[in-house]
């Protein structure tokens, strides 16, 4: 099944809920890192997730302009479609 | 907040306690802790002595909870208490204010949960929050945070005597004039199964999980966890800004045997040593004393020469001796730091904290250790608390009343 931006946001919201970031559940893509008070170290652990959620490789230069959800959102979509070959 | 002169090295200060925290098995907070001492309460069970009531949330939000060891959890509960009754940071200047929290071990439990992560699952299975959870300064550092302290933070260690190193440390630091306030204590979670397995092994624990510390058939200490802390204070300013002082830090002392890893000196030269500096640092007799809090660990050999070395200081004439850890056994770094928050309730209340499950006395521990205490102790002003830890490094602080 394919992968949709919501499935993203759900998981990114379940990250930041298990790292105990206040207000995870209703984070939404406007949301910047800085807002939600995410630091580095909480984003290698969100990085992991979602790799490990959506089987992708998140380098450290695709991470580094990425500063809100919904950033984050679109840079996993990119890496779902680039693996699977599909039309961006 | 207007800056206040700093003392000058050398200057005569005297350092004042204007907060006090603990975090035990037996009860949270100085009051509740000495009055379970002084109920016989005891926080072993089945052979250890974990702090099973404590919630870390009560003094930390959940996201660094979770980002600390429960070492630093500890720390920070029990240094939330005694800022809390300083006062602190409000009542000073932050760039004077220092922390120093010491641990004998450090992060342990998450040592081990990340070696197994490793193992498991290779460099991705590792947490990016091991290091700073780990890291023996990590208690130190959460705490200067929460604090917004920005004069010196670091940890100490000396396995067994930690906690008292630490407080002997930060009354050096004030009297050399680096700080007005520090934050100060120790604190201990070792009890993972690596680290009990380990003292197992070195014969370090009771067999029969049985913490009585002088009595002749003690067989070993009972591993307990947990943290103390206590704000010292330059006694002019604490006094300046109307803080309530409860008791002081009249002299430190610390000393090495340089003989055995894990052995005291036979000859107790080492623990002697140390009561005999902290008594020259407070400038006071060893017939001023009214009470020593022991290191009393229920080792075999940690009591007798400790024993011997009480001997040595009073020449016949010691006052009554106490071990804390025969109620909430022994929590190493942490040990010193709780004790001297125990001997500042005997000293404000004049009342002697017992020692627990003392039945049988041993020829070689022949001092009064109050076996049925709680004893009344009127008129006592000045007490010592000591600590001996593993390398043969030993401190031993005079606390004297308000």
């Amino acid at each position: 099944m394919a992968v949709t931006k919501d499935d993203v946001l759900e998981e990114i919201r379940d990250q930041l809920e298990a790292i105990k970031v206040p207000g995870a559940k209703e984070a939404t893509p406007d949301n910047t890192w800085s807002e939600l008070d995410v630091d580095s170290l909480d984003l290698v652990e969100l990085v992991k997730s979602l790799e490990d959620r959506f089987g992708v490789t998140i380098s450290d230069d695709d991470l580094k302009p990425i500063e809100s959800v919904g950033a984050a959102i679109e840079l996993t979509m990119r890496l779902v479609d680039a693996k699977e070959g599909s039309p961006a | 907040m207007t800056p206040r002169a700093s003392s000058h090295p050398g200057e005569h200060v005297d350092i004042a306690i204007t907060g006090r925290g603990v975090v035990s098995s037996i009860a949270e907070g100085p009051d509740a802790f000495f009055d379970a001492l002084l109920d016989r309460k005891s926080g072993v069970v089945d052979g250890s002595a974990p702090c099973s009531d404590f919630d870390p949330t009560t003094a930390m939000n959940a996201k660094a909870a979770r980002r600390s060891d429960r070492y630093t959890q500890l720390a920070v509960c029990a240094a939330a208490q005694a800022t809390a009754e300083a006062g602190l940071p409000n009542d000073v200047d932050p760039e004077r204010l220092a922390v120093i929290m010491g641990t004998g071990i450090g992060g342990l439990k998450t040592l081990v949960d990340e070696c197994e992560a490793f193992l498991g699952g290779g460099l991705r299975a590792v947490s990016p929050l091991f290091v700073p959870m780990m890291m023996p300064n990590a208690a130190a550092g959460m705490i200067a945070i929460e604090l917004g302290a920005h004069g010196p933070s670091f940890s100490v260690s000396s396995a067994c005597a930690t906690g008292s190193h630490a407080i002997g440390e930060a009354k050096r630091m004030i009297e050399r004039g680096e700080a007005d306030v520090v934050v100060a204590g120790g604190t201990e979670a070792a009890m993972v199964p690596l680290c009990m397995a380990a003292f197992e092994r070195m014969g370090a624990l009771s067999r029969e999980g049985v913490s009585r510390p002088f009595d002749k058939r003690r067989d070993g200490f009972v591993m307990g966890e947990g943290a103390g802390c206590i704000v010292l204070e330059r006694g002019d300013l604490a006094r300046e800004r109307g803080a309530k002082i409860f008791g002081y830090v009249a002299g430190y002392g610390a000393s090495s045997d340089a003989f055995h890893m894990t052995q005291p000196d036979e000859t107790g030269r080492g623990a002697e040593k140390a009561m005999r500096a902290a008594l020259a640092d407070a400038g006071v007799e060893p017939s001023e004393v009214g009470y020593i809090n022991a290191h009393g660990t229920s080792t075999p050999f940690n009591d007798k020469i400790e024993t011997l070395a009480i001997h040595s200081v009073f020449n016949g004439g010691s006052p009554p001796v106490s071990s804390t850890k025969s109620a909430i056994g022994h929590l190493l770094g942490a040990a010193g730091a709780v004790e001297a928050v125990a001997v500042l309730g005997a000293l404000d209340r004049g009342i002697l904290p017992p020692t627990l499950n003392f039945g049988e006395p041993d020829p070689e521990c022949d001092l009064d250790y109050v076996p049925d205490g709680p004893r009344e102790a009127p008129g006592l002003e000045l007490a010592l608390s000591n600590s001996f830890g593993f390398g043969g490094q030993n401190a031993c602080l005079a606390i004297r009343k308000a």
